[in-house]
């Protein structure tokens, strides 16, 4: 632009000789020109400023104008829907191809107006619900605009509604869509299936393969492993505004409140009314209301009057029964409410049962047995149902609340059977956030105590002290279960010492150097480990018997998910500075281990590698210190225990420093391991270690028992 | 000379334009991506009219779509609600009868009746029964049995074949349920049939090999993959992955061949198994090896699907994309590769390692459906020790048992009931009572009055409510599930046991810290006895142990209510008969729940010393060497079990400053210092 502003200066300047009119003329030609260009620069540059992105870039246009298809009425139809279907015989799963994300690419056909022959329209062109579906699907990460790449086709046909199309123009239109390949890869979402008299439960429309997401599925109709079991829709989860009731004991303890139900039901329901009284209130149809109220929203008992859907917070269990269709909406409002809801509906595949425990959420009763329905409710303990409230409503926040939720579980279970490696666990789809939050999944669960004959390996982290580290080296080698010794060199200034020079040990010994001088390189996951017990040691911790590290061996295979280590450190809640202390002095508890003299599992090196939460590695490698702090809480996270200290306490030189100079050198050590743990415990959100009460020592420490005859006697001396 | 002029002026004007042009252009595109779906015509359109369209359904559809009577059902298709009468199943709970064979028993069909016989659901009246088992024909008899006499239909009968049947059926099924080894996915039935593990004619009965995983994270340099072959063999590929190894069209790269003889079991981390093939041996091969089992697009139902969460323990994938699962496998996190390998060891010990877990299984899910909204939640059956071990009766909260408490984030209650074996003539025991009452941490005390005098009318004052309850006279009452217990701990005692408040103290805070073990003073150890061929234990102070005397231990009370209701009944008469087995069996259902050695904790010498050995021989004495009697019951709990539950341990939990040299001021459990 700077160029441009030049030129408008220097124009007239090379045109002397002309007339002024001219001039005149030249000149204002620029500038209309310059501005033009500059007002269009600016609306190119700040579009987002001016008016709305979406506005700005997406064509507006109105569903009048969508281009209309006529069908000829000799167009070819689908074969129906084939009921051996599976993902490995109907699904064409190369379209799918390899994706480092696993994510399944969607394709939406544009919107069609389709009308037959004589120009009838075939359908409604577009519910708003279906719009808002393929809206939610056009926004997610699945969507792609490149019909050659995508995986999923879904149709923008609108078939949520199936009285609301004709069935076989519907199929035809289908039929004619560009890549439709008798169905193959092509979703279909419908709610209401069926129509009367006789209400099939899956959609008529003729579909061949394709993949039907529909709501009221039965046993006989899905296709297990291939459709998706979807809610139906409850337009008033939008419209009315219901404020969340936690879980309780509330006033009815059983509610009805659908309004069609065939008469042997509802005399069923009336004769529960009849047996247990107040806690039962089945409602109906309101009969007298004036004019103007949507009957959608009362609901009556007898001439009393009850709004709907606020009544079914009050009530602990809500019938849901089957209607003509299996798939009720009502089913949506009571989850919302927090309600457990009672399915009577035989055969009915509830929604996302292919990853949703409705055993959590709800009760099914059998048909044939809805007289014994209060009994059956009735043996359920409280601590249960509140539990299950919770999870009601959750299951409507997570998967009912809207249609977008629907569609996005609908993809993603769609997706996570074409990338199984990579799907969501059941932990995932079912539990609440808060329980997901409070819960630990230990890496190492399973109780197994790793053969000795495997062994340990004792990696040493040094830098300098030669002397020191030979002599540790040499200790270290005692120990009978050791496998492998691993010097980690740290110094990039100074080459290690000669081979020749090396202490001859029984074991084979390897330096490996680092690139930088960092302290997370002790926890590096070397591919020299080749045994699952690590054995931490520092390069000046001498004064550890052999029979206290074989000891401290055997306790980490009876612990495998845990740090073992020697000296066991605290930390204090600091209530007149609110804030965490680190402790060192003698005692009663212990939270922590020093990882200078520590065994633990090789997998906690891979976690500290390449897990850690936030900046802590980071923070570690520039403070040079708290690694053993972060490695105590990145293990008490991810597993929920405590450390094991083994063995009395020793006189450690100096276990943390690497200088005595004095009191003040050691506060401000203190100061720093505090703020460490501060530092810690905001980045992981929590304070995840463990206090305890107790160490181990071998079963005949200090017993009066002879010496000789104990497998560790050598423990404890200084 | 003037148009010359104009030309090259109005020629430099729309070079000096084309050139601003040029350079603002890319310019233009480049603020352009800043919206997505900036100029496209693509993407779903924002419709201008959207807010003025219908919703699918009319205001009125959604409400009322036209009643309809109960069906009736359709011929062949059942499900549980249709096709079960639980109203049998009623009061009693389920309750299976078996048909007995008729002529020559094979020995697959032995072990299943034996198993059968010997769960809690057993009973011999066919009236009784709300559940009856069919079991389908041999092969080595090859004669079909006709059509029982209680059949009706079919109605809540279980046909069960753990082999595919020799001979067709010569009734119809009808309303049965059918229990069948691998079955079809187009003719199962989920939620009514029950798919079973394909079973290897050699299965133990009960116990069972146990899982070959010795450690959590494979081996460095084990293979990647081995592929199941015909004859249950392995073929462990190499680690080029150049070509398919597995499809049979690039034979000429198979890189190193392993071929294992026989069933040697695979080990690899993963262990790719074709779905097509009926060699389906191989998936529990896997499972027992600990390896993965990828499952290529399978045609038949994995065991027990419905209660059993496969993806926590296998991969099935698609046939038709086999780079693809190979680069997902190789690419797996360290993580999830360790996950699923510890979860197949668990599944394998928890249901598939015997004929026995494989019928007891079946049994539970039947049970979990009639059970309704108090079945076993997923996190019971899909988490240790399983849900043949986690009763659903105890209660309905997976926080109420040991178990789970690191799941469900919660803690075990801070108090401790104890509880008071005694029926001793004379005072009650009132050293032991002041002990432990005077624990801050003691919540109550039942004292479980088992003699046939009556209990002494005075008991001493205590801080915490004092119970008498009257026990009946066997020993394996002490481990009765009272419900008079408020407390997720228990401290067993017997009347002649000898405490101090500290010991009391510190051990119950250790056992806060391992809820789901025992926590003892006293230990016993067992060895393999290679005089006599079998298993002995001894009270001699050793430098390991394996198991703790219940006259002095903490436990969560769950584990009462797994003596009682879970134990064969053989058992626990066994521990009648003989009182010093009922520690060995409490030690033996502990150690086979938790796989893991129970805990010592320090107590005083002095206490021995302070009294004689009691010579009471309905108690199990304190230090007393097991009677040859009771060395014997070692064995025949052994037996009962089907493999040896106990582990050892070498170590004690000490508090943090026992015996250090501070100052004993500083000491918390001081007293437990006292030579």
């Amino acid at each position: 632009m700077c160029a441009s502003v030049k030129y408008n200066i220097r124009g007239p300047a090379l045109i002397p000789r002309m007339k002024t009119k001219h001039r005149i003329y030249y000149i204002t030609l620029f500038s209309i020109v310059l501005l033009g260009l500059i007002a269009t620069g600016m609306f190119q540059f700040w579009p987002h400023s001016i008016e709305s992105s979406s506005d700005w870039s997406v064509q507006k246009r109105s569903i009048r104008d969508v281009p209309v298809v006529r069908l000829p009425a000799d167009s070819p139809v689908p074969e129906r829907g084939d009921l051996s279907c599976r993902m490995h015989t109907c699904f064409d799963v190369y379209r799918c191809g390899f994706n480092p994300k696993n994510k399944i690419k969607v394709y939406i056909y544009s919107l069609k107006k389709y009308v037959d022959d004589v120009g009838v329209p075939v359908s409604s062109t577009i519910s708003q619900e279906y719009n808002e579906l393929l809206t939610a699907v056009a926004d997610s990460d699945y969507y792609t605009e490149d019909i050659a790449r995508a995986c999923l086709f879904i149709p923008s046909i609108d078939l949520l509604n199936q009285n609301a199309l004709r069935v076989k123009e519907t199929a035809q239109a289908l039929a004619q869509l560009s890549r439709w390949d008798r169905g193959t890869n092509h979703l279909l979402f419908n709610m209401l299936p069926g129509g009367p008299p006789d209400y099939n439960t899956a959609l008529d429309v003729p579909r061949d393969r394709a993949l039907l997401a529909g709501g009221g599925f039965s046993t006989w109709t899905y296709r297990q492993g291939y459709d998706v079991s979807i809610p139906v829709y409850s337009p008033l989860s939008a419209e009315v505004d219901l404020p969340e009731k936690g879980p309780g004991p509330r006033r009815y303890f059983l509610l009805s409140s659908q309004m069609a139900l065939h008469p042997e039901y509802r005399e069923e329901l009336a004769a529960l009314q009849a047996r247990h009284g107040e806690a039962v209130l089945v409602l109906d149809k309101c009969t007298n209301l004036s004019e103007g109220i949507p009957a959608a929203r009362k609901r009556c008992h007898k001439h009393q009057v009850f709004d709907y859907p606020q009544v079914l917070q009050e009530a602990t269990f809500c019938v849901v029964l089957r209607g003509a269709r299996l798939g009720q909406a009502v089913l949506s409002d009571v989850l919302r409410a927090g309600c457990i809801p009672v399915i009577i509906a035989d055969s009915y595949i509830l929604p996302f049962s292919e990853v949703l425990d409705w055993k959590r959420a709800s009760v099914a009763v059998p048909e044939e047995k809805m007289s014994d329905v209060y009994s059956i409710l009735q043996s359920i303990p409280q601590r249960q149902i509140e539990e299950m409230q919770r999870q009601a409503r959750w299951f409507w926040e997570a998967y009912f609340q809207s249609i977008k939720a629907i569609a996005l579980a609908t993809l993603q279970i769609i997706n996570d059977r074409i990338y199984p490696y990579a799907a969501i666990s059941y932990e995932d789809w079912n539990d609440p956030p808060s329980v997901k939050w409070g819960s630990v999944s230990n890496p190492l669960f399973l109780p197994l105590i790793p053969p000795q004959s495997q062994g340990f390996t004792a990696i040493v982290l040094t830098y300098d002290r030669v002397e020191s580290l030979f002599r540790v080296i040499t200790e270290v080698s005692k120990v009978p279960s050791l496998s492998k010794l691993l010097v980690v060199w740290n110094n990039q200034n100074k080459n290690p010492p000669d081979d020749s020079l090396w202490p001859k040990i029984r074991v084979p010994l390897k330096v490996v150097r680092t690139a930088e001088n960092k302290l997370s390189n002790r926890f590096f996951p070397y591919d020299e480990i080749e045994t699952e017990a690590v054995l931490a040691i520092d390069d000046d911790i001498i004064m550890l018997t052999s029979d206290e590290l074989q000891f401290g061996y055997e306790v980490w295979r009876e612990f495998p998910d845990r740090l073992v280590g020697y000296p066991g450190r605290l930390h204090l809640w600091d209530h007149e500075m609110s804030k965490w202390k680190y402790e060192s002095e003698w005692t009663n508890e212990v939270s922590m281990v020093l990882t200078g003299a520590a065994f633990y599992h090789k997998y906690f090196n891979y976690l500290y590698t390449y897990k850690m939460p936030g900046d802590i590695k980071n923070w570690v490698d520039a403070h040079m210190n708290c690694e053993d702090i972060a490695m105590n809480f990145l293990v008490a996270n991810v597993t929920g225990k405590a450390v094991i200290k083994v063995t009395p306490r020793k006189k450690f030189k100096c276990p943390e420093c690497t200088a005595i100079d004095g009191l003040s050198l050691d506060q401000t050590h203190m100061v720093e391991r505090s703020e460490c743990i501060n530092k810690f415990a905001s980045v992981f959100g929590t304070m995840p270690l463990k206090v305890v009460e107790h160490r181990a020592d071998p079963v005949l420490y200090k017993d009066d028992f002879p010496e000789k005859l104990k497998s560790f006697p050598n423990i404890g001396s200084l | 000379m003037q148009s010359w002029r104009r030309k090259s002026l109005w020629l430099a004007l729309l070079t000096s334009w084309l050139l601003v042009l040029l350079g603002l252009f890319p310019l233009f595109r480049l603020s352009v991506p800043t919206s997505p779906r900036a100029g496209a015509p693509q993407g779903w359109p924002h419709w201008l009219d959207a807010e003025l369209l219908q919703s699918f359904a009319k205001p009125g559809e959604l409400l009322e779509d036209g009643p309809r009577p109960p069906q009736v059902l359709r011929g062949g298709s059942c499900n549980w609600g249709a096709c079960f009468d639980t109203s049998k199943c009623r009061g009693g709970g389920l309750k299976v009868f078996v048909y007995p064979a008729a002529g020559p028993v094979s020995e697959t069909r032995r072990r299943i009746l034996a198993s059968v016989e010997g769960s809690r659901y057993h009973t011999l009246s066919a009236a009784e029964a709300c559940l009856l088992l069919l079991l389908s024909p041999d092969t080595s008899t090859g004669e079909c049995d006709p059509v029982p006499p209680q059949w009706d239909g079919g109605r809540n009968h279980l046909v069960l074949s753990l082999h595919p049947a020799p001979c067709p059926r010569t009734f119809q099924l009808g309303q049965a349920m059918v229990a069948e080894a691998s079955p079809t996915v187009d003719t199962f039935r989920p939620g009514f049939d029950v798919a079973l593990p394909l079973l290897p004619e050699a299965h133990p009965l009960r116990g069972g090999a146990p899982g070959q995983l010795r450690q959590h994270s494979p081996r460095p340099g084990v293979a990647l993959l081995a592929l199941a072959e015909d004859g249950g063999r392995w073929h462990v590929a190499g680690t080029d992955f150049s070509a398919c190894p597995w499809d049979g069209r690039c034979e000429q790269d198979r890189g190193p061949k392993q071929t294992h003889p026989g069933a040697t079991l695979p080990n690899a981390t993963f262990c790719l198994i074709p779905g097509r093939g009926p060699d389906v041996l191989h998936f529990l091969q896997a499972l027992q090896a600990g390896c993965i089992p990828v499952l290529l697009s399978p045609r038949w139902e994995l065991p027990f699907s419905e209660v059993i969460d496969w993806t926590k323990a296998a991969i099935v994938a698609d046939e038709r994309l086999p780079l693809q699962v190979l680069t997902a496998l190789q690419e797996m996190p360290l993580t999830r590769v360790l996950a699923l390998r510890q979860q197949t060891q668990f599944l394998w010990d928890a249901y598939f390692s015997s004929v026995e877990k494989v019928i007891h299984t079946t049994l539970e899910i039947i049970q979990d459906r009639i059970f309704g909204p108090s079945a076993h939640p997923s996190l019971l059956w899909n988490s240790p020790p399983g849900a043949i071990l986690a009763l659903p009766t105890f209660s309905p909260s997976p926080s109420d048992f040991p178990f789970y408490h690191l799941q469900q984030g919660s803690r075990p209650l801070g108090r401790f009931s104890a509880l008071i074996w005694g029926g001793a003539p004379g005072q009650p025991p009132l050293k032991l009572i002041q002990a432990v009452a005077g624990s801050q941490h003691c919540a109550q005390i039942l004292v479980l009055w088992s003699s046939e005098k009556p209990p002494p009318t005075r008991w001493p004052k205590t801080a915490v409510p004092l119970t008498v309850i009257d026990g009946h006279r066997k020993v394996s009452d002490r481990f009765f599930p009272y419900s008079a217990i408020s407390t997720d701990a228990i401290l067993s005692l017997d009347a002649h046991s000898s405490l101090s408040t500290s010991e009391v103290d510190f051990a119950f805070v250790v056992w806060q810290s391992f809820p789901e073990r025992m926590v003892g003073f006293l230990t016993w150890s067992h060895f393999w006895d290679e005089a006599r061929g079998g298993w002995g234990y001894t009270a001699k102070r050793t430098n390991e142990f394996s198991m703790v005397l219940t006259s002095a231990a903490f436990y969560h009370r769950y584990y009462h209510t797994l003596f009682t209701h879970a134990l064969p009944k053989a058992l626990r008469t066994l521990a009648d008969e003989a009182p010093t087995c009922v520690d060995v069996l409490m030690n033996f259902l502990v150690a086979s729940v938790t796989k893991s050695p129970p805990i010592k904790v320090p107590y005083g010498m002095w206490h021995q010393e302070a009294r004689p050995p009691p010579l009471e021989p309905g108690g199990p004495g304190l230090r007393q060497e097991p009677q040859p009697a009771a060395q014997n019951c070692i064995n025949q709990m052994a037996a009962g079990f089907g493999h040896m539950p106990l582990v050892s341990s070498r170590f004690r939990l000490d508090p943090v400053l026992f015996k250090d040299p501070v100052s004993v001021l500083r000491k918390k459990y001081r007293s437990l210092e006292k030579p």
